[in-house]
C-alpha cells in the first residue's frame, strides 16, 4: 500500500530562535528523501516532531490524509513511524535479541522466528546471543534498523546514519534502505553529507534557519549546488597545499607507545610508532572507540605510559603531565568540546584560564590575575571571530562552533609548534568547520605541525600531507595522502588491508 | 485505558539567584514540616515552634550560645567546603576534630601546671596539625591507592574515638579524678579567653571568621582556588589542564583536616576545658549540612552555621519546656538537608507528566 507523508504548515519557535518556520513537505513512498541542513537548520526539530519528542507550536501531520496527534514517541511508534537516531538506544550488556524483546509485544519464540525472517530477507548477519557491546557500529545501527522493522513500519526515518560506520558499512546500509524502498517503505534521510544525498536519494529537500528553502530532485543537482543551497553563500572550495618538502626537521617522534588497560570499554594500543616534521599535518584515521582516546591521553600527557618515548624539539617529553608539554609548545584540542576542553559552567575568561603557560601570568605567586586573563581572552575572541565579546559569558551559552573557535584560539595563541587535536569540526556546521580547516591549514603554512586524529575522512584528506589508519589499538603503515583513497582508508578503517 | 508519562529533564540554565535563594525555601519547608511533627506529637505546633526557635535566643545568653555552637560548625564547614568543592568527600570531620583535640589537648596536658602566653598557641597549632594528619590519610590512601574516602574518612571517625577513650580512661586520666574518664582540668593558660564576663562565648569565633575570609581569599582570587574550581566541576577538564590532581587531593584533606582540629581544640579549650569522652555533639558529621546548606560559599557558611545552631539550643529548649527528647535536633537537621537536597533536584531538572490515552491511538 502507498503511504503518503505530509508536513503542513509546521512551525516551533524557542524563545530567541525559530526552529521551524511554517514547513510544509510532502513524502510519497517509493522514493528516498533527504533532509538536508546545516546544524541549526532546524532539521532535528522537524524530525523530533515527527517522532513525538516535541509537539509543534503550529501545523498539522498527515499520514495518508489522517491527521496524526503525536504527543509522545509511543504515538509514532503506533502510527508505524520509525526513527533510527544518530545514538543509538541501545543496552550493551544485554544480548541483541534481549534488546529487541523489551518492547514487543509477542512471546519470545514467534518474535525470533520474525527477527530471524528479517535477517534472512536483508542478508544481515548479527548473532543473536551476543551482547550489543561486542557488535560494531554498523551491526549496533542494523539492530536499531530490525528494531523499527520488527513494527513492520510505513516511514523510516534515519538520523545522520552514516557518521559512525565505515565506507563498507555505509554502502551495505545503502543498499539495505533502497530494498525497504522497492518494499514501499517511505525513507527519510537526514544528512549534512552532499555525496550520500546525490549516490541514494532521489528527492532533496534542503532547509536553512528553519525553512525548506529548496526542493528537488537529486539528478538535477551537485555537491557545489547543494552545498551553496545548504549554506546560503557560494563556498570557496578550500584544498592544502600538500607540504612536500622532505628535508625538513623531525619535531616529533613517539617510539613504542603501548597502553594496557583493564577497563573493557578502553583500547589496548600495541607498539605505535610515528614521526613528524616541522610544517607537517599528520592524520589518524579510523572508527571511533579504537584506541583514538587513549592516543591522544597519551600524547598530551594525561596518560603517562611506562617505556614509551616521546621526543619533542629533541627532548624527551613522555613523562612529563600536560601543563608542562604546554611549557615546550605543545597545544591540545581534545575531541570532548563540553566536558573535557572546556567546562559550561565557568565563564570564557576562566576557561581561556585553563591553558596557563608560564609566560602567560595568569597566576602570578599563585594569585588569579584577572586583568591579563580577560584582556588576553578578548584577543582569542577578536582574533579567532568567535561571535561575542563577553568574556564574562558562561561558555554554555556559545554554540559548538564558537566553543571550538574560542578553544583553538586559546590553545594556538600561545603560537604551538605542535597542535594534537582530535575531531577538531564534530558536531558543527559547514561555516565553523571551513573556518577551522582553515586555521588548520594556515598554522601548516607558518611551519607549525600538527596531529589530526579524526573519524572523517573527508576531514583528513583534505588537510593531512600524510595518512595512518589506527585499527583495535595498532597503526597502519603511514602513507602519503595523495596516494590515499577515501576507499583505502574505508578498508583500513574496517580492520581489511591493502595490497 | 490511562497511562501516565513522568519524565524528568535537566534544566539548562538555573539562575544565581535562585540557586542561593532555595536554602531559605528548605529553612522554611524545614519550619512548616517541624510544625507537623509537633502537631501529630500532640502539642501546639506555633507555641511548639516558639520554644524551638525564638526562646533559645531571646536573651544574651541564648545569643552568645549561639554564637558559642555556630563556632565550630562555621569552622569545620569552611574546611570542608575545600573537600567538596573538588570533589572530594570528606566525610569524616567528626574524626579529624577528635584527633586533633587529641593532639591539642596532650600538649594542654603537658603544660597542666604552667602558665604562658605561648601555651595557647601552641595547643592551636597542635590542633590543626592532629587534624591534618588525620585527615592525611584517607587522602594518602585515596591518590596512591585508590580507596574510597568517603569510606575510610567516616571509619577513620570510630577510630579517633577510640583513641580519646583509651586515653581518657587509660593514660592521661586525671590520676585526682576518682577514675572518672577525664582527664585534669587545663590550666588557665591553655583556655580561650571569654569575650564577655558570665557567658561562655570565646575567641574561637575568631578563628573562624578569619577563616572564613581566608577561606574565600584562597577559593576566588588564587591558582588552587581556580583548580579546586575546576576540579569540582570536571575532573576530566582538571586532567586535561594538567593540573596536580594528587597534590590538590592532599592539600584540601590538609585544610579542611587542620579546619576541624582547630575546631575541636576551640571546644576542649573553650567551653569543655579538659578531654572526655563526648568533646562534641557530632559537630563534624551536622558541619556536612552545614557546608551544603551555605552552598560552600564562605559567607554563606556563616549564616547556614547559625541556623543548624539554633536547631542544638532549639533541642535542648524542647527537652526542658516539651518533655521531647534532645534528638529533635538531629530530626531538625536531617529535615534541612532533606528539603535542601530536594528543592535542589527540583531547581536542576523538571519533572513533567503526560497524561494519555492509549485506546485513542488505536484506530
Amino acid at each position: 500500500m502507498a503511504t503518503d507523508l505530509r508536513i503542513s504548515n509546521i512551525s516551533k519557535i524557542y524563545p530567541g530562535c525559530v526552529a521551524n518556520d511554517n514547513v510544509s513537505l510532502q513524502f510519497k513512498s517509493g522514493k528516498i528523501y533527504a533532509l538536508l541542513g546545516e546544524n541549526g537548520a532546524g532539521k532535528s526539530t522537524l524530525v523530533k516532531i515527527l517522532s513525538g519528542v516535541i509537539s509543534p507550536d503550529n501545523g498539522e501531520v498527515f499520514l495518508n490524509e489522517k491527521n496524526l496527534k503525536l504527543s509522545s514517541p509511543l504515538d509514532a511508534k503506533k502510527n508505524k513511524i520509525g526513527m533510527v537516531f544518530q545514538h543509538f538506544n541501545l543496552f550493551e550488556t544485554l544480548s541483541v535479541f534481549e534488546n529487541l524483546s523489551i518492547d514487543a509485544t509477542e512471546d519470545n519464540k514467534s518474535l525470533r522466528v520474525r527477527i530471524n525472517e528479517i535477517l534472512k530477507k536483508y542478508n544481515f548477519s548479527i548473532d543473536l546471543d551476543v551482547p550489543v557491546l561486542n557488535l560494531s557500529a554498523g551491526q549496533k545501527q542494523k539492530v536499531e534498523i530490525i528494531r523499527c522493522l520488527l513494527r513492520s513500519p510505513k516511514v523510516l526515518i534515519m538520523d545522520e546514519p552514516t557518521s559512525v560506520l565505515t565506507e563498507q558499512e555505509t554502502e551495505e546500509l545503502f543498499i539495505s534502505l533502497k530494498k525497504f524502498c522497492d518494499e514501499g517503505i517511505l525513507i527519510i534521510y537526514i544528512t549534512h553529507k552532499l555525496k550520500e544525498v546525490l549516490s541514494l536519494c532521489d528527492e532533496v529537500a534542503v532547509m536553512r534557519k528553519g525553512k525548506v528553502v529548496s526542493v528537488s530532485q537529486t539528478q538535477n543537482e551537485k555537491v557545489e549546488t547543494l552545498a551553496s543551497k545548504m549554506v546560503g553563500q557560494k563556498l570557496a572550495k578550500i584544498k592544502k597545499k600538500i607540504n612536500t618538502s622532505k628535508n625538513k626537521d623531525e619535531i616529533f617522534k613517539v617510539k613504542h607507545l603501548n597502553f594496557y588497560s583493564d577497563d573493557p570499554f578502553e583500547t589496548n594500543l600495541v607498539n605505535l610508532n610515528f614521526s613528524l616534521k616541522k610544517g607537517e599535518c599528520l592524520g589518524i584515521a579510523g572508527i571511533s572507540g579504537n584506541g583514538q582516546n587513549e592516543l591522544f591521553q597519551i600524547l598530551s600527557g594525561e596518560i603517562i605510559t611506562p617505556d614509551t618515548s616521546i621526543i619533542f624539539r629533541n627532548k624527551e617529553i613522555a613523562k612529563l603531565n600536560p601543563k608542562q608539554r604546554r611549557e615546550y609548545l605543545m597545544a591540545f584540542s581534545p575531541e570532548d568540546r563540553i566536558s573535557q576542553a572546556a567546562v559550561p559552567e565557568l565563564k570564557i575568561y576562566e576557561n581561556v584560564a585553563l591553558n596557563n603557560f608560564k609566560s602567560s601570568n595568569f597566576f602570578e605567586k599563585g594569585l588569579v590575575n584577572e586583568r591579563k586573563i580577560k584582556e588576553h581572552s578578548k584577543k582569542i575572541l577578536s582574533d579567532f571571530s568567535v561571535n561575542t565579546d563577553n568574556v564574562e559569558l558562561k561558555s554554555q551559552f556559545l554554540s559548538g562552533g564558537n566553543l571550538q573557535k574560542l578553544i583553538l584560539g586559546r590553545e594556538l595563541i600561545t603560537a604551538p609548534e605542535l597542535l594534537i587535536c582530535y575531531n577538531p569540526t564534530w558536531g558543527l556546521d559547514v561555516g565553523a568547520i571551513n573556518y577551522i580547516h582553515e586555521t588548520l591549514i594556515k598554522i601548516n603554512d607558518e611551519e607549525k605541525s600538527t596531529i589530526l586524529i579524526s573519524t572523517d575522512t573527508e576531514e583528513l584528506l583534505k588537510l593531512s600531507d600524510r595518512i595512518a589508519v589506527i585499527y583495535k589499538g595498532k597503526l597502519s603503515k603511514i602513507m602519503p595522502s595523495v596516494e590515499v583513497t577515501p576507499e583505502k582508508l574505508g578498508i583500513l578503517m574496517g580492520g581489511g588491508s591493502i595490497d | 485505558m490511562e497511562d501516565l508519562l513522568i519524565k524528568i529533564e535537566k534544566r539548562n540554565d538555573v539562575p544565581t539567584t535562585l540557586y542561593f535563594f532555595t536554602p531559605f525555601i528548605a529553612i522554611i519547608l524545614t519550619i512548616i514540616g517541624g510544625g507537623i511533627i509537633f502537631y501529630t506529637l500532640g502539642f501546639n505546633p506555633i507555641e511548639a515552634l516558639k520554644f524551638y526557635f525564638i526562646t533559645p535566643i531571646s536573651n544574651l545568653y541564648g545569643f552568645s550560645e549561639l554564637l558559642l555552637k555556630a563556632t565550630p560548625l562555621c569552622l569545620i564547614a569552611i574546611g570542608l567546603s575545600f573537600c567538596f568543592k573538588s570533589n572530594n568527600w570528606n566525610i569524616g570531620a567528626e574524626g579529624q576534630l577528635t584527633f586533633g583535640a587529641i593532639v591539642g589537648g596532650g600538649v594542654a596536658l603537658l603544660f597542666y601546671n604552667q602558665e604562658g602566653f605561648y601555651i595557647l598557641p601552641l595547643i592551636i597549632i597542635a590542633g590543626a596539625i592532629g587534624g591534618m594528619i588525620f585527615a592525611l590519610i584517607p587522602a594518602i590512601l585515596k591518590t596512591y591507592f585508590n580507596t574510597n574516602e568517603i569510606l575510610v574518612s567516616l571509619m577513620l571517625v570510630y577510630v579517633s574515638k577510640l583513641i580519646l577513650d583509651y586515653l581518657v580512661v587509660g593514660p592521661w586520666s586525671n590520676p585526682e579524678g576518682f577514675n572518672f574518664p577525664e582527664t585534669r582540668q587545663f590550666s588557665d593558660s591553655a583556655r580561650m579567653p571569654l569575650l564577655f564576663e558570665g557567658l561562655r562565648i570565646h575567641a574561637g569565633i575568631f578563628i573562624a571568621l578569619a577563616a572564613v575570609f581566608v577561606s574565600w581569599f584562597v577559593l576566588y582570587k588564587t591558582y588552587l582556588g581556580f583548580q579546586i574550581k575546576v576540579s569540582g566541576l570536571s575532573l576530566k577538564t582538571a586532567k586535561y589542564a594538567g593540573f596536580k590532581g594528587k597534590t590538590m587531593i592532599l592539600i584540601v584533606f590538609m585544610i579542611s583536616g587542620a579546619c576541624a582540629g582547630m575546631a575541636g581544640v576551640g571546644e576542649i579549650t573553650g567551653p569543655i576545658g579538659q578531654l572526655h569522652r563526648m568533646i562534641s555533639p557530632d559537630y563534624g558529621f551536622t558541619a556536612i549540612i552545614v557546608a551544603f546548606l551555605g552552598r560552600l560559599n564562605p559567607f554563606g557558611i556563616i549564616f547556614a552555621s547559625l541556623v543548624v545552631s539554633l536547631t542544638y539550643l532549639g533541642a535542648e529548649t524542647a527537652q526542658i519546656f516539651l518533655q521531647i527528647p534532645q534528638y529533635t535536633g538531629q530530626v531538625f537537621q536531617g529535615m534541612i538537608l532533606f528539603f535542601l537536597l530536594a528543592s535542589d533536584y527540583l531547581l536542576f531538572f523538571k519533572i513533567k507528566f503526560q497524561n494519555f490515552n492509549k485506546n485513542e491511538l488505536r484506530h
